[in-house]
C-alpha cells in the first residue's frame, strides 16, 4: 500500500477521524481565544431617556464561587462610553453611578473564556437625570 | 417486480418486532431520562427541587461549563485522569493478554489457577485496600501516577475475555508461527492480539471506565491536590459552595463525556468482544 492509500484508509477510520476532528476543533478554539483575550470590555452608560452620561463611574466586579470583589473602576467619556482594558475574569458584574443620578442595576456579564473582548449590547442605565 | 418466495420457508410477518421495539424504547427512555435531566440542569442551572419542573431547558447556556473550567483546576484533573487511565489501558492490554495466553496452554494446575482467579473475582476491592495501600507505600508509589494506576493494571474479567478470544485462534496457526521461529511473546503480540481486536476493544473500554471512575483508591493514595483525578475533583467541587447546581451538573457531564465518546467509538468491537466466547463451538 502506498502513502496515499494509507492516508485515505486512515481518514475513513473513525478511530483516526474523531481524534483528528477533536484536535482541530480544540486547536481552532484555542487560537480564537489567544486572538480575542485582551481583557477589553466596552459599553455605554445612559439615562432612562437614552441620553449618554459623561463622567459616570463604572465599577467592575469579579464574581467567584464565594466572593464578588471589586476590581476597579473607569469613567465614561463625553459620549457616555467606557472602556475597561484589564479584565481578567470570565464572570464579571458592572455597575455605574454618578453623583446626583443614582446608580444603575448591577449587570452580570458572562464570558466564554477569561479576558474575552466584549462590547455590551445593553447599556448601563442611570435612573435619574441631573437636576 | 415479482418476489419469489423460497419453498419451505414461511414468510416473515411484518411488524412482528413492534412490541419488542416499543418495550425497548420504553426501557431506553427510562434509562435516558436521568442523563437528559443532568444535561438539562447543566445548561439551565434549574434548582432540582423546583416544582413543577420544566421538561424542556429554559434559556439554556454554556456558562456553567466555563465556570467549571476556570473555578477549579479542571484541566489538571483531566490530565491526571488521562495519564492514569492511559497507564491502566496499556498495562491491561499487555498483562491480561499474557495471562490469558498462558491459560490457553495445558499445564498442571491450570484448573486450580482458573478457579483461584474466578474466586478472586468475588472479593471486593474494599477488603484488600489496606494491603494494597501498604504494598504501594513499600514500593514508594504513593502520590504518583503509577501508584494511582497500579491496582487496575490487570482485571480478571478481561483475562477471561482474552482467553475466550485466544481459544478461538486455530492451534495450527500458533504452531506455524512457532515453526517460523517466533517466541511466545511474539506470538502474543503478532498473532493473538491482532486476531483479537474485539477483546482488545472490550478491555480498553472496561479498563478505561473502571480507571476513569475510580474514586476510593485515588482518595487514599493521593495527598497532593495537584495529583487529584476527576472523581476526586468532583468531590472537592461539592465542598466549595452549596449553590452550584448548574456547575455541578456541568462537571458531571464533562467527566462522563470522554467515556461516552470512547464507548460510542468502539461499541461494535466491545459487544463483539463480550460475546465472542459465547458462539465458540
Amino acid at each position: 500500500m502506498n502513502a496515499k492509500g494509507f492516508v485515505s484508509l486512515a481518514l475513513r477510520n473513525r478511530f483516526v477521524m474523531v481524534p483528528l476532528v477533536l484536535t482541530i476543533v480544540i486547536g481552532g478554539w484555542n487560537a480564537y481565544i489567544s486572538l480575542h483575550s485582551d481583557g477589553i470590555v466596552q459599553g455605554r452608560v445612559v439615562t432612562t431617556d437614552g441620553a449618554p452620561v459623561a463622567g459616570a463611574n463604572v465599577h467592575i466586579m469579579e464574581q467567584n464561587f464565594t466572593t464578588n470583589s471589586e476590581r476597579g473602576k473607569v469613567v465614561t467619556g463625553a459620549d457616555g462610553r467606557f472602556l475597561i482594558t484589564d479584565n481578567r475574569s470570565h464572570n464579571i458584574q458592572l455597575r455605574a453611578d454618578k453623583a446626583g443620578m443614582g446608580r444603575s442595576e448591577q449587570q452580570v456579564v458572562r464570558l466564554f473564556f477569561r479576558a474575552q473582548n466584549v462590547t455590551l449590547d445593553a447599556p448601563l442605565v442611570l435612573p435619574a437625570l441631573p437636576r | 417486480m415479482s418476489v419469489r418466495r423460497r419453498p419451505g420457508i414461511a414468510p416473515a410477518r411484518r411488524y412482528s418486532h413492534w412490541p419488542i421495539h416499543i418495550a425497548l424504547l420504553l426501557v431506553s427512555f427510562c434509562m435516558m431520562v436521568p442523563f437528559y435531566w443532568v444535561l438539562k440542569t447543566s445548561l439551565t442551572g434549574e434548582n432540582i427541587f423546583v416544582y413543577p419542573p420544566s421538561l424542556w431547558p429554559v434559556a439554556p447556556h454554556l456558562f456553567y461549563y466555563v465556570d467549571v473550567w476556570y473555578y477549579i483546576p479542571f484541566a489538571r484533573y483531566l490530565l491526571n485522569s488521562v495519564i492514569v487511565s492511559g497507564l491502566a489501558i496499556v498495562a491491561n492490554v499487555v498483562f491480561n493478554a499474557m495471562a490469558a495466553y498462558a491459560l490457553t496452554k495445558h499445564f498442571r494446575g491450570r484448573g486450580l489457577i482458573i478457579t483461584l482467579l474466578l474466586s478472586c473475582m468475588m472479593i471486593p476491592f474494599q477488603t484488600t485496600i489496606v494491603p494494597a495501600y501498604l504494598i504501594t507505600g513499600k514500593l514508594g508509589l504513593l502520590n504518583s501516577y503509577l501508584g494511582l494506576a497500579l491496582p487496575t493494571f490487570s482485571t480478571i474479567v478481561c483475562i477471561f475475555v482474552y482467553k475466550a478470544s485466544f481459544d478461538a485462534v486455530p492451534r495450527s496457526l500458533i504452531d506455524a508461527a512457532r515453526i517460523d521461529g517466533l517466541s511466545e511473546l511474539q506470538i502474543i503480540m503478532k498473532i493473538m492480539i491482532p486476531l483479537s481486536t474485539s477483546a482488545v476493544a472490550t478491555n480498553v473500554i472496561l479498563s478505561f471506565i473502571w480507571s476513569w471512575n475510580n474514586f476510593l483508591w485515588p482518595l487514599i493514595v493521593v495527598r497532593d491536590p495537584q495529583m487529584q483525578t476527576l472523581p476526586l475533583g468532583l468531590s472537592r467541587f461539592l465542598t466549595y459552595h452549596e449553590n452550584t447546581t448548574g456547575a455541578l451538573y456541568a462537571f458531571c457531564i464533562m467527566v462522563l463525556l470522554p467515556g461516552i465518546v470512547l464507548f460510542l467509538l468502539a461499541q461494535k468491537e466491545f459487544i463483539r468482544g463480550l460475546t465472542s466466547g459465547a458462539t465458540k463451538g
